[in-house]
């Protein structure tokens, strides 16, 4: 009888103790579903790779209250359906809080995560009037959104022009698709606000054939040249504008521009190319650093150090600081283990948070989970980007008119 | 052995046209439609509505196209622009307030129309003419869905679905949309599986063979290619607005884009061309092969504990379902179909064919 009651004791100790480590082992887990090898391979490998090495910073700093935080990084090949198959599967591993880096993928995403409540978490790509937490209750595109991302730059040309926009002509290149047209609707706005002249020069994907658009700004020879196109999009435009004798520093680009396509089109070349951006360009950022000291040095860091030095790797470490500093709020705020709805409550009191000097500051609310949606304009001097503003979120009234009624629509 | 069979030895016309020349096909048929319909209590809901769910209705939408390639022999590059239509004009006419069970018809009729009235042009001009013309279709629909935000829903352009709802009830669980899907692909299946024994069909086939001597048999073969065109489309409108419903909740134009209709149009031919069994190994093939070997991948390397990068990671199953669609089609030109008609025919009368020998 003894003996049974030390064998019991010692079964239920040791089921105490299984039971005991799988709970403080559970890590916070985000699902990273990303285009590793189709359209958006501009940029996920340094955003993915930021990822995992803030997740590795973070667990060698003793996680979030205790717990180690996982990054789990999936191939979708921007597929609308696999990357249905990488929520469904992810969410039932237990993960509530979802990353795509793809308008497609997120756009499928979507409609799934508001059903199934989790946090589908959409910066810089998917619809932009999901910045309305209102509607998109789940939702976080945290930075700013393409329409926030335009009136920023019209307020930077307002700025150029000393306040008076009313002799000024502003062209607008795109990629022909809906990415591209997206800031058409408030520049438009914009133009009959201000006074400026507004062109249009679209641009037929993929974008390597932009000789008719060129030749046509040449002979209206606007003021500036806001451009909404990705990657070798700007190379192309930037030998079109050589060849038409067009000064770089009219070109403003959106913030998919990074240090690749500056190599490609030179860095000399490049001199007065103007990009707008929600983060800090450049290697000299603190957290970049600390990442250089902790991880590449001793030879720990999930990629290539060349990848570190990308302005989208930067993208990538200000997405995923907000990401787990929104977890530790969430700690603090309602405890382990966390859940989605205090993950939102994580999320929602983030003030003023710049990720240590990252980038632009944010604040989440439950209307608005933007976080404010500031961004500047950096300009390329040769070497590094030179900050040619403040952080500044322009024209909020105007961007929030095209935020409410695209989102009533959804809510239909 | 396994057939039961000496050999297929038919004594009469009416055993002859049965759609399952063998009793051992007919009951594997049965058995499927078994497993088909205890799917949602035997399959895991990550698999059933994932992986099951997209492929019966991709099955059914290359079945549609495979009648217009396979059957009536006319290459389709548009086949992902007419199922837009369906799925646009079916979810359209749902918001407008029309019962999803009108709608769902109302989106195959539009697709119906808008295709065979490609066809009309299309037709005067044959093979591969004819696919340059189809896949100008697909260009003309993908600029209209990214430039009317009347049709495609404004925001990033992206139309939300109503839920879903069939004979007065509301379909919002993982097992209701999977039976949607079941049964519209068991629908499309019986109806091509009925195809090859009507007249239809066989002035179909007899078009795809050559036009102008079925034209001398007096088989009118530009009334039998738009036939052929607006049935596929019929199915492909319905297949569309089913896929919008039951699995995306909402379209937008790169769900229907022209390296969808590529993608169709692979799995007819991975599948094997006028194969109806081919058709649901072609669709598994290219639409589910690379998730899995991407898991797979991903599972083997934690396995090994081998760190390799992320983006390799993610190329390999890329390479690996390349070489495998490579070598597939190297084994058997014919495709999937092909392959599974081989080992069936070779197991039929075994091993009584080997005393022969």
């Amino acid at each position: 009888m003894k003996r049974l009651n030390k064998l019991l004791f010692a079964l239920a100790a040791a089921g105490a103790m299984l039971s005991g480590t799988s709970s403080m082992a559970e890590p916070f887990k985000v699902g990273v579903c990303y285009d590793l090898s189709k359209a958006y391979t501009f940029a996920s490998p340094q955003i993915s790779q930021a990822a995992m090495d803030l997740a590795k910073l973070i667990n060698m700093k003793g996680g979030i209250g205790g717990e180690p935080v996982e990054v789990i990084v999936r191939d979708h090949g921007n597929e609308p359906q696999r990357g249905i198959e990488c929520y469904s599967r992810l969410s039932r591993e237990g993960v509530f809080v979802f990353d795509t880096l793809s308008t497609p993928v997120s756009l499928a995403i979507l409609p799934r995560a508001m059903q199934d409540q989790r946090i589908l978490m959409q910066s810089l790509v998917g619809r932009g009037d999901a910045v309305d937490g209102t509607v998109f209750e789940w939702v976080y595109p945290v930075g700013p959104t393409y329409w926030g991302q335009a009136a920023n730059d019209i307020a930077y040309i307002k700025q150029v022009h000393n306040g008076d926009l009313s002799d000024v002509k502003i062209g607008f290149i795109y990629f022909d698709y809906p990415f591209g047209q997206e800031p058409i609707e408030i520049l438009k706005t914009l133009a009959e606000k201000e006074g400026f002249e507004l062109l249009l020069y679209p641009v037929q994907l993929p974008g390597t054939d932009q000789a008719s658009a060129w030749s046509k700004v040449r002979r209206d020879n606007p003021d500036h040249m806001i451009s909404w196109m990705l990657s070798g999009g700007h190379v192309v435009a930037s030998k079109e504008m050589q060849r038409n004798r067009i000064p770089m520093d009219k070109y403003i680009s959106v913030n998919w521009l990074n240090e690749v396509d500056i190599g490609n089109i030179g860095a000399e070349a490049a001199t007065g190319l103007k990009r707008g951006t929600n983060v800090v360009g450049g290697q000299d950022v603190p957290l970049r650093l600390e990442m250089i000291r902790e991880l590449y040095d001793k030879g720990e860091g999930s990629g290539p150090l060349k990848n570190t030095e990308d302005v989208f790797y930067n993208t990538g470490l200000a997405m995923y600081s907000i990401i787990f500093e929104a977890a530790r709020k969430a700690a603090e705020l309602e405890g382990l283990p966390i859940t989605a709805q205090s993950y939102k409550a994580g999320l929602e009191s983030l003030k003023d948070y710049d990720a240590d000097g990252m980038m632009a500051p944010i604040t989440v609310t439950a209307e608005d989970h933007g976080g404010g949606g500031k961004t500047r304009i950096e300009m390329w001097d040769g070497e590094t980007w030179v900050p040619q503003t403040d952080w500044m979120a322009a024209y909020s009234d105007v961007v929030w008119d095209v935020v409410k009624e695209s989102s009533s629509k959804y809510a239909q | 052995m396994f057939y039961r069979l000496s050999g297929v030895y038919h004594t009469d016309y009416v055993s002859d046209s049965r759609i399952y020349g063998v009793p051992a096909d007919r009951n594997m048929a049965a058995f499927c439609l078994i497993i088909g319909l205890a799917a949602p209590f035997i399959i895991p809901s990550l698999y059933l509505n994932s992986y099951m769910l997209p492929w019966l209705i991709w099955t059914a939408a290359a079945l549609g196209l495979n009648l217009v390639t396979g059957w009536a022999g006319q290459l389709h590059l548009g086949y992902a622009a007419v199922m837009a239509v369906g799925a646009y004009s079916a979810i359209h006419a749902v918001r407008f307030g029309v019962p999803w069970e009108i709608a769902l018809i109302i989106g195959g009729l539009a697709a119906a129309v808008i295709g065979s009235l490609f066809a009309f042009a299309a037709l005067r001009v044959k093979g591969l003419y004819l696919a340059l013309t189809t896949l100008a279709m697909q260009f003309i629909m993908d600029w209209v869905l990214t430039h009317s935000a009347a049709i495609s829903g404004g925001s990033h352009a992206s139309l939300q679905a109503p839920t879903l709802a069939l004979l007065g009830q509301q379909i919002t669980s993982d097992t209701g949309y999977y039976y949607v899907a079941f049964g519209w692909c068991l629908l499309v299946t019986i109806f091509m599986l009925n195809l090859k024994r009507t007249g239809l069909g066989r002035a179909l086939v007899a078009v795809r063979e050559k036009d102008y001597a079925a034209a001398i048999l007096g088989v009118n073969s530009f009334y039998y290619k738009i036939l052929a065109f607006a049935t596929s489309s019929f199915i492909a409108g319905v297949s569309g607005a089913l896929l919008v419903a039951t699995f995306f909740f909402l379209a937008a134009p790169e769900q229907f884009s022209v390296n969808v209709s590529i993608q169709v149009l692979a799995m007819v031919i991975v599948g094997g061309l006028s194969s109806i069994i081919g058709s649901y190994f072609g669709v598994a093939l290219i639409l589910l092969v690379p998730g899995l070997v991407n898991s797979a991948v991903a599972s083997i390397s934690q396995g090994l504990g081998v760190q390799i990068g992320v983006e390799t990671l993610a190329h390999i199953p890329n390479a690996i379902y390349g070489a495998l669609i490579v070598i597939i089609l190297l084994i058997e030109p014919l495709g999937l179909g092909k392959l599974y008609g081989n080992v069936r025919d070779y197991l039929m009368v075994w091993p009584f064919d080997q005393i022969r020998k």
